[in-house]
């Protein structure tokens, strides 16, 4: 049994991990909120866990990915994070704002985040 | 010039290298000099401990192939080289943050071990079943292994931080010596056009002497 549950626990973590060429994507949230909520932000259509202590560093698979929101009337594109390998892209959500704000730490073409 | 800029720029990153390592180490020694083992603990917490332990002893084979990598980018003044050798230095760095990113396995483990703790300290907090003493020896099991989990996973946290910051390092180092290829590109075309700029004015010139010789009949 306790086997089982240690196996469905690595499959599951195996699902998750993005395979083959990865980067990295830092998501920093200002100012870093400790007892409100943040808004719920997403990857793609994978929703992130809301960063602890106002940042998050997740493995993603190389190629543009779409950072989202919650909005009115579904998911709201906050940018675009070009996901290089082996390289880092960091990006700031300015949290108070409506919507949220993303800046990028460096801007590629079409307002893209790049590394 | 450029070729000792692009060193000192290389021994700083290595420096930075060496110091955020050695950062990331020391609280990894202490934590595991603290831990003591937990035969009862069950399975999620057990787990992470495991996983955590399997990470740290990466630690110092990657330090050792960040310091051997660095040495031959030291020794080199190819950029060309330079950057390969930045480039496989970002492939350890990067499979270290792998392994401790938010959505990596280690990190996955801390956060579903320590549910695990905290759930259970509540569900045992009001179980009845037990004598007083030996409830209150249970909850104390459980909140020392609270607190060592949540210990673990913040020191998880730093190690996070420290390589993202590593990362970024080389990235900015390849980045530089991405520019000084450019800047060296850039040289050998200027030197392409001055060259045929030259060559186009000698010929200009032997054009001028041979009009110039040119004497109509009868002149």
């Amino acid at each position: 049994m306790r086997a089982l549950l240690v196996a469905s626990a690595l499959l599951a973590q195996a699902s998750c991990q993005p395979r083959g060429d990865v980067g990295y994507v830092e998501i920093r949230t200002v100012p870093v909120l400790t007892n409100v909520a943040g808004p719920t932000l997403y990857l793609d259509t994978f929703k992130v866990e809301p960063p602890k202590k106002g940042n998050a560093v997740l493995t993603q698979r190389v190629g543009t990915i779409k950072l989202a929101t919650d909005g009115a009337g579904g998911q709201l594109l906050l940018c675009e994070i070009a996901v290089k390998k082996n390289r880092i892209t960091t990006v700031t959500i300015s949290v108070l704002e409506r919507p949220p704000r993303c800046q990028c730490r460096n801007n590629g073409a079409n307002r893209v985040c790049v590394s | 010039m450029i070729r000792r800029l692009a060193i000192r720029r290389l021994e700083t990153g290595r420096r930075v290298a060496a110091a955020l390592l050695l950062a990331a180490i020391l609280p990894f020694s202490a934590a595991s000099a603290q831990t003591p083992s937990q035969p009862d603990a069950l399975t999620p917490v057990e787990e992470f401990s495991k996983q955590l332990e399997a990470f740290k002893k990466t630690i110092p084979d990657l330090n050792k192939k960040i310091e051997d990598s660095a040495a031959s980018v030291d020794r080199w003044t190819d950029v060309g080289k330079a950057r390969k050798e930045i480039e496989e230095l970002r492939a350890i760095v990067g499979a270290a943050l792998g392994a401790v990113t938010d959505n990596g396995a280690v990190s996955t483990l801390g956060t579903q071990a320590l549910n695990h703790a905290r759930t259970k300290l509540r569900a045992l907090e009001q179980d009845t079943r037990f004598k007083p003493e030996e409830k209150q020896f249970l909850v104390d099991q459980w909140r020392r292994l609270r607190e060592e989990t949540e210990r673990a996973t913040e020191e998880l946290g730093a190690a996070r931080k420290e390589f993202a910051e590593l990362l970024r390092t080389l990235q900015s180092n390849e980045d530089f010596i991405d520019e000084l290829i450019q800047i060296r590109q850039a040289q050998k075309a200027l030197e392409v056009i001055q060259r045929l700029t030259k060559d186009i004015r000698d010929a200009s010139d032997q054009l001028k002497r041979l009009i110039g010789g040119i004497k109509p009949p009868g002149a």
